[in-house]
């Protein structure tokens, strides 16, 4: 029992770091717990990638429930898009239960370097390095979609940075929805919530204001990762006694996080936290090829 | 005391611009499922864990790395609660997590018939069925 206690409460521990960590970083407490459970305290991929998934429902769905009341998360758009997403998810799963464990660490490292590029980006503009310009400018100007008129995509939001409402159409639908079918899968197979990819489709493919498209992915993410919690669950991968410390951990976490977000949002903090995610990425690239240093 | 005025002032304008539209409702509706979903499944899991503490590890053995008997089918999870079995409650407060965005989906369906958004309804329904043919598939593919 008590060795049972101990390990209950070390990973409750991992669980809430975790969840500080993703929501300082905006990167989603799963893609910061399933390295540590894995690399760390020896847990089986699909156990963590279970653990996780139960956990980002319980925190988006949280943080969505706020974003709604509060009209930045686009419902319309979110329900459309998670007809993808969802699809992308089942397969996802499926996929997670035949491939090989190795396979998944470099899946995961590969995501896991990908979400850090747009903040090593960031990082690397306050630093005052010069870099080219990206973005989706190019949106402006054009006429929104025809579909994303039909499904009445257009909507308002209030933003008290600037005082004023917001207004936006969207453009390039079928992109959006074909990005929206891969970060489903991704979610599916690694028990993340891939919030980067979804805002890489609605913000940069679709050309949703910023602030909208990470409200509208957090609100997506919990259906997203409910079509393959069923699978995880059914299949046994949910695991009662790690799957619990995680989700009340992450979930405590992140609301600590959001709240720490306004203090202790300096670019340093960000560097560190920048570095060691990077170090874990290369970590877990190892250990999909089964490298140990 | 300055930002708490600042605060109140957004918070009018939100609800100037959110006051005119009948999908107010709608989005109230989600709100409080999602929340409410939350709370209870952490509440559940809280108790399991309580139940854990209060009847020992009995027949638990093992450690994180090693496979537990766990119920991890709708009857075993419920059968387990019936017996007031700590992992099947914690299972069931895990599996009501699972089910919240699942209600979320159950809700708009509703929500957006009240609004006699026809094709909204049809999409919801339409995300609501994979949902549902996700759990129905994960029985069969374990």
């Amino acid at each position: 029992m008590t060795h049972l206690f101990v390990q209950f409460l070390i990973v409750l521990a991992v669980s809430i770091i975790a969840g500080v960590v993703g929501s300082l970083l905006g990167l989603g407490g799963g893609i910061i717990v399933i390295p540590a459970l894995t690399l760390f305290l020896h847990v089986d991929f699909r156990i963590a990638a279970g653990a996780s998934i139960v956990s980002i429902i319980a925190t988006s769905s949280g943080s969505a429930a706020t974003y709604v009341k509060d009209r930045l998360s686009n419902i319309r758009v979110g329900m459309f898009l998670e007809i993808l997403t969802s699809i992308g998810a089942v397969c996802g799963a499926f996929l997670a239960g035949v491939v090989k464990g190795s396979a998944l660490y470099v899946v995961f490292a590969l995501v896991l370097l990908y979400s850090l590029y747009p903040m090593g980006r960031k990082i690397a503009l306050e630093l005052g390095w010069r870099l080219h310009p990206y973005g989706k400018d190019q949106a402006e100007g054009i006429p929104p979609d025809p579909l994303a008129a039909k499904l009445g995509f257009s909507s308002t939001y209030y933003d008290p940075a600037v005082k004023r409402e917001i207004s936006y159409d969207l453009h390039h639908v079928p992109a959006g929805a074909g990005i929206m079918y891969f970060a489903g899968l991704a979610s599916g197979l690694l028990g993340i919530g891939s919030g980067v990819f979804k805002v890489v489709a609605l913000d940069t493919a679709m050309g949703m204001p910023m602030k909208a498209s990470t409200a509208t992915s957090n609100f997506m993410i919990g259906v997203t990762a409910a079509a393959s919690a069923g699978i995880y669950f059914l299949r046994g991968d949910i695991d009662p006694l790690i799957a619990a410390p995680v989700a009340l951990g992450v979930l405590a976490g992140s609301l600590v996080g959001t709240r720490l977000l306004a203090r202790l949002a300096g670019a340093s903090i960000r560097i560190i936290f920048f570095a060691v995610l990077a170090i874990i990425a290369v970590q877990m690239l190892l250990r999909g090829f089964n490298i140990s240093l | 005391m300055k930002k708490e005025t600042r605060e109140t002032e957004d918070d009018r304008a939100r609800a100037a611009l959110a006051d005119e539209d009948p999908a107010r409702a709608t989005e109230l509706m989600v709100s409080v499922v999602l929340r409410s979903g939350v709370l209870i499944s952490a509440g559940v899991i809280v108790i399991g864990l309580i139940l854990l503490v209060l009847r020992g590890a009995g027949g638990l053995g093992g450690g994180i790395a090693s496979a537990l008997a766990f119920p991890h089918t709708f009857a075993s999870v419920f059968s387990g609660v019936a017996r007031l079995d700590p992992l099947a409650v914690i299972s069931l407060g895990l599996m009501l997590i699972i089910l919240t965005p699942v209600s979320r989906v159950a809700v708009s369906i509703v929500a957006f018939a009240m609004e006699r958004d026809w094709r909204y309804v049809a999409i919801t329904a339409v995300v609501l069925a994979v949902l549902i043919v996700s759990f129905a598939l994960g029985k069969g593919g374990s």
